[in-house]
């Protein structure tokens, strides 16, 4: 019979040497070929256009981030929304006053610039 | 379905919301050049919250069923949240105003006490998480408010990525004790404990829990962050960290601790006494030869985290009191070396411990006031940081003998590098001569410190006994 720590201890001992196989595995397994292909940069299966080198503007995270903000929040209102009848008034007043912080935050990027394209 | 809620006991918490989103509103709707008034709008709207708190001390119970309690720990705590935040807005203004977002800074202050206020009442998982969330994702924020200098990018990044980490490690000991526990509530933890009895993935998940929470309040081996993090934050908020961020920390560590694990002492005082006494020595040890006024008091926070976890190992009501007490008169102190250390990085743009030369011929006030603070902190009679040791050392003395002798030792320790900040200010002659002009609201910041932490030496009755009326609720 196996005692409770001992199972811990085989359970820690399985996921150590799971990982280290796989890994060793993998090394073995795996083709390898060194040619110049194979460092090309890859886009979406076709030929690269000009040079892939080129900077990224940074505004996208600002969207990125207005964006997770409002998708956050749809998350939240679908729930509510398929079970408005039941939830009744106190649901209702709880969603308005959520909806309105979110509206205030979005004001703040709107007033702060975020929405513009620079 | 409904839930019940109590909204006569939330009323401090929806008060701090509401001035929080007015002063955002306000901040949207007033050109940048006319934001002035927003610190000291803040301010003021924490005071009055404050003043609310002696009639919110007498409402106590489940603010929402089985989530929120009220009780006066949580009252006391939420207290010192606020009053944590109103010394914070009160010396920020000038400081803030060359570093830019200016009004953003006081908005995010008080969703800062928000968060603490929240973390202190939780008695469950969701509602602790929140909280603390809440709280951290603030001071992050804060703490990378000078981005523009190197040292204060590199404080925002690592308080981000060590949260982060630590609030992982806090989650994942949680959702190990809702897996072995089917619960979220913290006190029926310990009724599943009294009818199954304890496993070893249990005790794993203690530990997990334990590391979490060690991270919030900087005890060592935990407690890498803290002095780049402290280095680099801007002053005031520094202050916040090391006062209101530890004190809500702490209630909720120790609530979480006596509440859910009251029956199994035996497995994690042990622990907690180790812990203890590391944090003891590193901070003291370390915070010696630092030549950084904020880097030695960051040392020295972690050391007075030290003295705290040894006030826990009581795990009684003499204990939770003596944490209560000694939690309020290291706020009071630290706010006034951290007020002083703002004021004087603002004027002089330095903040080396030599740089403080000759303040006592500059200003006397800000030396007198650095004087006590750091020597409260030492915990040098008449001051309030020798009550504070005193109600804390004394309970452990039979059971934990050899942690107390080691408390004293080190508190000796740390009067050395105290007093060698006390030297510099007083025997040393000033670079430059001219007189520091304070403005009113950090002159009554470092007057209103210095006269709790000399009054409540000579007389500490009346805060011992609201900390031991709060601390009845651990009476069993």
């Amino acid at each position: 019979m196996l005692s409770p720590k001992g199972a811990i201890l085989i359970f820690f001992l399985t996921g150590f040497l799971l990982s280290i196989i796989i890994l060793v595995l993998n090394y073995l397994l795996s083709p390898k070929s060194k040619s110049l292909i194979k460092r090309e940069t890859y886009e979406c299966g076709l030929e690269t256009i000009g040079p892939t080198w080129v900077q990224f503007k940074g505004n996208y995270f600002m969207y990125a981030l207005v964006f997770v903000l409002f998708d956050v929040e749809t998350i939240f209102l679908y729930p509510w929304a398929v079970r408005f009848n039941v939830l009744g008034l106190f649901a209702f007043v709880e969603m308005v006053i959520f909806i309105g912080i979110l509206v205030l935050g979005l004001w703040y990027a709107w007033k702060e610039g975020a929405l513009e394209w620079k | 379905m409904s839930v019940n809620i109590n909204y006569l006991l939330l009323i401090p918490e929806i008060l701090v919301l509401s001035l929080g989103i007015l002063l955002f509103v306000l901040a949207l709707i007033t050109p940048r050049n006319l934001q002035k008034g927003i610190g000291y709008l803040a301010t003021l709207g924490l005071l009055g919250i404050f003043l609310y708190m002696p009639i919110a001390w007498k409402y106590t119970g489940m603010a929402i069923e089985g989530m929120y309690q009220v009780d006066k720990v949580a009252i006391f705590f939420k207290a010192l949240s606020l009053l944590a935040g109103i010394f914070v807005t009160a010396i920020a203004p000038k400081y803030m105003e060359k570093i830019g977002y200016y009004s953003e800074f006081f908005v995010f202050a008080v969703f800062t006490v928000l968060g603490m206020m929240v973390l202190v009442s939780a008695t469950d998982f969701l509602t602790l998480y929140l909280g603390l969330e809440l709280m951290t994702i603030t001071f992050i924020i804060l703490t990378a408010y000078k981005r523009e200098s190197a040292i204060g990018a590199e404080a925002g990044i690592k308080y981000l990525i060590l949260a982060g980490v630590s609030s992982a490690i806090l989650l994942y000991g949680l959702s190990l004790f809702y897996g072995l526990t089917r619960t979220l509530n913290i006190v029926d933890i310990a009724a599943v404990v009294k009818n199954n009895g304890i496993t070893p993935a249990f005790v794993l998940a203690m530990v997990f829990v334990l590391a979490g929470f060690a991270f919030k309040i900087s005890a060592v081996p935990f407690h890498m962050w803290a002095p780049d993090v402290y280095q680099g934050a801007p002053t005031p908020v520094t202050a916040f960290l090391a006062t209101g961020s530890k004190a809500a920390s702490f209630a909720i560590f120790f609530r979480f601790f006596y509440l859910a694990f009251p029956g199994i002492k035996e497995h994690w005082v042990g622990l907690l006494a180790t812990l203890a006494a590391l944090t003891m020595v590193v901070g003291n040890l370390v915070a010696i030869p630092q030549t950084n006024l904020k880097r030695m008091l960051a040392y020295s926070s972690i050391a007075q985290a030290g003295y705290i976890l040894v006030g826990f190992l009581a795990t009684d009501f003499a204990g939770f009191k003596a944490i209560m007490f000694y939690l309020s008169v290291y706020l009071m102190a630290t706010i006034g070396a951290f007020a002083v250390a703002t004021v004087y990085e603002n004027v002089t743009g330095k903040e080396e411990i030599r740089d403080f030369a000759g303040l006592s011929q500059r200003s006397p006030i800000m030396a007198a006031v650095l004087v006590v603070s750091l020597l409260s902190m030492a915990g040098i009679p008449p001051l309030a940081g020798f009550a504070g040791k005193f109600y804390l050392f004394y309970p452990i003395i039979k059971n934990w003998g050899w942690l107390a002798l080691l408390a004293l030792i080190m508190s000796m320790v740390s009067v050395y590098y105290y007093l060698r900040v006390v030297l510099v200010v007083y025997r040393d002659e000033p670079e430059d001569k001219t007189p520091i002009t304070l403005p009113n609201s950090i002159y009554f910041t470092l007057l209103i410190t210095m006269a709790v932490t000399i009054v409540l030496g000579v007389y500490p009755t009346p805060l011992a006994k609201i900390a031991q009326q709060a601390a009845m609720i651990f009476m069993k």
